[in-house]
């Protein structure tokens, strides 16, 4: 391919490639060749900062992905069925898994946090599988691989590329992580990475952010059988400690009212491209402008009433299928949006309309 | 030597979501002693901060002062998913 003919042998600072392709390669080549595009990028950047020509602008993450870039769920498998649940326990360490607990059809083993971890992964592959025809994470039924009691007095949960991992919270600024919105939004970013993946910074950053939450919102609304007036639109809602001033970690519905804390601070999500908020932190504000996006899908299943689960999440699994645009802008994936309700209700149908006023209503506009 | 240890981000994206850390080497007992010097050991976290993402979603980013004994400060920044389980660890422990 293009990549190996023309860098083979070059020098790769001078290799055709740009290093926005090397880094979709990275996120999307096969092994091998994902390999030579973090090499290539590697190489690039101690060039880079041998000249120290900028600031350390830094290499943007990349994903190793096992195998090519492929939609699945668009043409369900026919196998699709049943879970695969392989639920660990860390013993309190770092390494993962740990030790295999409770594994598919067992009774719960007491556990509390595994048993919250096993159920919870059942809600969140039955909202991939029987409403977007999606055979687990990856479209192929991987197995849903968990790790609870992960690290001591842990504040943080996340997705590694391979499992889902909880701490415990330090029981101070957050009591526990195991509540459905937070696996949903963790097994969220399974599925995102193997639908092509969303490169982890900046908008793209957010948007990966924001899908994962919206995935994560839906399991829970979905588990609740709630309609959208009825659904708090809260992620983490109970997670955060008993002295911590906040209802939840973040709040689709009104993005920058979760937490208001001495310790925490003020939630600092915006809702409108008037406040997105330009940093260095926090891979480039992911969990913070991830507000906007969020909000915009609130509206639209505000504006559509029902199930948010049924149409509005079906446009946004359609979009994230058809994206293929890891560095996607918000208005690159509103674009998509609209494309998937185009396919779903028609050209001109009322949804597409009020998708459009969504999207306006925060700022991204067409 | 000196090791401070501040944390940002994941799933909350929050900068006070793990707590600052401070820890005098020299003072602690064996084996942890030379398992933090070890662990710390600058050229040691310079190679890992080198190492790329694998899934970067939602993972603990570290900062990582170590000052020597001549008041030397060298400032690392690493990602939870860049560190060993072993050093996950002793951060845990300190
Ligand atoms: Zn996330």
């Amino acid at each position: 391919m293009c990549f190996s003919l023309s860098c083979s042998g070059h020098n790769p600072v001078n290799c055709i490639i740009p290093p926005y392709m090397l880094q979709v390669l990275a996120l999307r080549g096969d092994e091998d060749t994902a390999r030579m595009a973090r090499s290539l990028l590697k190489q690039n950047e101690q060039v880079r900062d041998e000249r120290a020509e900028h600031a350390r602008a830094g290499v943007p993450p990349t994903d190793l992905l096992s195998g090519a870039f492929a939609s699945h769920a668009l043409s369900p498998s026919g196998q699709l069925c049943c879970p695969d649940r392989r639920i660990h326990d860390g013993g309190f360490k770092a390494a993962l898994p740990g030790t295999l607990i409770r594994s598919e059809g067992d009774d719960p083993c007491g556990v509390d946090d595994a048993d919250l971890a096993y159920d919870g992964a059942g809600h969140v592959f039955s909202l991939f599988a029987e409403e977007y025809g999606r055979n687990s994470l990856d479209g192929e039924g991987m197995p849903l691989v968990a790790t609870v009691h992960h690290r001591r007095a842990y504040n943080n949960a996340f997705w590694n590329g391979a499992q889902m991992a909880y701490g415990t919270g330090d029981g101070e600024l957050f009591r526990t992580f195991l509540e459905l919105s937070v696996i949903g939004h963790e097994m969220a970013h399974g599925v995102i990475q193997f639908a092509g993946g969303l490169i982890y910074e900046n908008q793209s950053g957010a948007l990966n952010e924001s899908i994962a939450d919206v995935f994560g919102s839906l399991a829970l609304q979905r588990s609740l059988g709630q309609q959208v007036h009825e659904a708090d639109w809260l992620v983490g809602r109970g997670i955060l400690g008993p002295g911590v001033n906040g209802v939840a970690l973040r709040s689709m519905k009104a993005p920058g009212t979760a937490y208001a804390d001495d310790l925490l601070g003020q939630d600092p999500q915006p809702w409108h491209m008037d406040h997105f908020v330009t940093t260095t932190d926090d891979h480039g504000g992911v969990h913070i402008n991830s507000g906007i996006p969020n909000h915009a899908f609130y509206l639209f299943c505000n504006y559509l009433g029902g199930r948010s689960w049924e149409l509005p999440g079906r446009i946004w699994y359609r979009a994230l299928q058809s994206l293929n645009n890891p560095m996607a802008s918000f208005a690159d994936w509103a674009d998509q949006t609209m494309d998937a309700a185009t396919d779903l209700t028609g050209r001109g149908s009322i949804e597409t309309v009020l998708l459009r006023r969504a999207w306006k209503l925060v700022g991204i506009g067409f | 030597m000196i090791i401070e240890i501040a944390a940002e981000g994941g799933f909350g994206g929050i900068a006070a979501a793990a707590s600052h850390k401070r820890i005098d080497v020299d003072q602690q007992a064996e084996p942890m002693r030379q398992e933090l010097c070890e662990a710390f050991e600058p050229d040691q976290l310079a190679l890992l901060a080198d190492k790329p993402c694998t899934t970067c979603a939602d993972r603990l980013t570290y900062r990582i002062t170590v000052t020597d004994s001549q008041q030397h400060s060298q400032i690392f920044t690493i990602r939870e998913d860049q560190l060993p389980p072993e050093t996950l660890d002793l951060i845990d422990q300190m």
